[in-house]
């Protein structure tokens, strides 16, 4: 779906600081959401935890920049990361162009999907979250 | 839209990358309106800016742009401007917004006895900056003299599309361009400067705060409040050049003479980092020990050399050319290189490269 100008694809968990996260209790793929991306326009530098460390839910793991702004990135699960998606060390704009796709930013193996996914916001309410985020701008 | 010194300005256009990149390969514009412009006129409008100043301005000839900084008396840095000399009895001083209030002070406060009026015109005035190798060609049409006869660090006034206006070689950007003040126009009645600003867009990229950031940190150029500031001083800054030899009667002279009569503790010096991007605020550290030497006083990422960079406030004796320093980036101490700026080569960009330099 669109919320104003941003892509809220309906099959994904969502944060409240706009990262984005879909798997099951063996996998999940994190990135940050259209609005994120648009947000801080030009994306030039990721910094993301190496494969091998933890991470907890709703506590910082790194950063996505732009020449002006320092965006903090908040994981959606706890667990460790598995798998870093090194192609935005040469194409950070990824995170731009295809938030949702090539500009995924890491995988992890997470400590209980289950309980943890309770956490988090479904499409609707990311989308319900959005409108109230875009109308104060 | 991000509210600057008041004045409520675009952070970008379209992306501060391709704005910053315009300005180093082609042409951008952007609206700097929001700077502070105040008139000094008279016969001795000369004399006051002199007592003020610590670089010299009654030696100067006419029809210059010169960059210069306001003293107290402390020898610490009120504000950097550039005073054009129109004539020896009529000057226009272009200020930081955010100072405009106070430099105006300033300057009456000292013009007591003197035969000088001094008139803020900020508000019946615009600015505009066009920025880049092909400045030039985007200005030329639009003005009745030859810009090939305005050299750098040069004024005139003359008319943009018809409407008075002052022109100077100068920008914040280290390229070749222009800014022009355009005269009686004013926020209530902008239409003589918005005509200039859209014929300027037909050919040049609109640039916002983000990319006028990014592309004086490049070029070395410091910010008021971020390298230089009332606590520092113009030796500490790298701006001694600014303070002219044998110049003795100007407010903070005294403060100045002993600054330059010794080593200062700290040096503005440029730092490019391995990776990550250094910000304002960030510490300097000893390669070897981690003990901090120093902090960023303003950090982006160059999109010409693809790297994070920075100005800092190092301590002297960490801050030797190509030594080797540490950035704290959040948990890392980021491996880096101490630098004179401006960043990029001279030889590929900036304004020194067109007309071997004159």
């Amino acid at each position: 779906m669109r919320v104003k100008n941003y892509d809220v694809p309906g099959d994904l968990l969502y944060t409240k600081e706009h990262e984005w996260a879909k798997g099951s209790e063996s996998v999940v793929k994190v990135g940050v959401t259209d609005y994120a991306a648009k947000t801080l326009n030009d994306v030039v530098y990721v910094s993301l935890p190496k494969v091998g460390e933890r991470t907890v839910q709703s506590k910082t793991m790194g950063t996505v920049e732009s020449i002006k702004a320092v965006s903090e990135l908040y994981s959606p699960f706890s667990g460790v990361v598995t798998k870093v998606n090194d192609d935005l060390n040469s194409h950070p704009e990824l995170v731009n162009k295809s938030p949702y796709g090539e500009g995924w930013l890491l995988e992890l193996k997470p400590a209980d999907f289950e309980s943890e996914s309770k956490n988090l916001l479904d499409a609707d309410s990311y989308a319900k979250h959005l409108e109230s985020t875009a109308h104060k701008e | 839209m991000f509210e600057f010194a008041g004045y409520d300005m675009p952070v970008w256009y379209t992306s501060i990358t391709d704005e910053h990149l315009a300005v180093r390969n082609g042409c951008g514009v952007f609206d700097v309106s929001h700077m502070g412009r105040i008139r000094v006129t008279g016969a001795d409008a000369g004399r006051l800016l002199d007592r003020l100043l610590p670089t010299n301005i009654l030696s100067q000839s006419d029809a210059k742009a010169i960059y210069t900084i306001f003293l107290n008396e402390r020898g610490g840095i009120l504000d950097d401007l550039v005073v054009m000399k129109l004539s020896s009895d009529n000057y226009l001083a272009v200020v930081n917004a955010i100072n405009t209030k106070a430099d105006l002070k300033h300057v009456v406060e000292n013009s007591q006895g003197l035969d000088a009026s001094i008139q803020d015109v900020t508000e019946s005035s615009a600015m505009v900056a066009v920025q880049g190798p092909e400045s030039q060609r985007v200005l030329q049409p639009l003005v009745p003299l030859d810009l090939n006869e305005l050299k750098r660090f040069r004024c005139v006034e003359t008319q943009v599309m018809g409407q008075r206006s002052l022109v100077s070689r100068t920008g914040y950007t280290g390229e070749d361009g222009f800014e022009v003040i355009v005269y009686d126009t004013s926020e209530v009645n902008p239409t003589s400067a918005l005509a200039i600003w859209e014929k300027v867009v037909e050919t040049a990229k609109p640039c916002g705060l983000g990319a006028r950031d990014s592309l004086r940190i490049e070029a070395g150029y410091p910010l008021y409040g971020a390298e230089i500031d009332a606590e520092t001083n113009p030796v500490e800054a790298d701006l001694a050049w600014v303070v002219s030899a044998g110049k003795t009667s100007y407010l903070g002279h005294e403060a100045i003479a002993e600054a330059r009569g010794s080593t200062p503790a700290r040096i503005r010096r440029g730092i490019v980092l391995e990776r990550g991007i250094p910000r304002n605020g960030f510490e300097v550290l000893d390669n070897g020990t981690s003990q901090p030497v120093g902090k960023v006083t303003s950090g982006t990422f160059s999109p010409v050399l693809h790297k994070g960079i920075a100005m800092a406030l190092i301590a002297t004796e960490r801050a030797e050319l190509g030594e080797r320093i540490r950035v704290r980036v959040r948990d890392s101490a980021v491996e880096g290189r101490v630098v004179k700026p401006p960043f990029y080569d001279e030889k590929i960009y900036g304004w020194k490269r067109l007309n071997n330099g004159k």
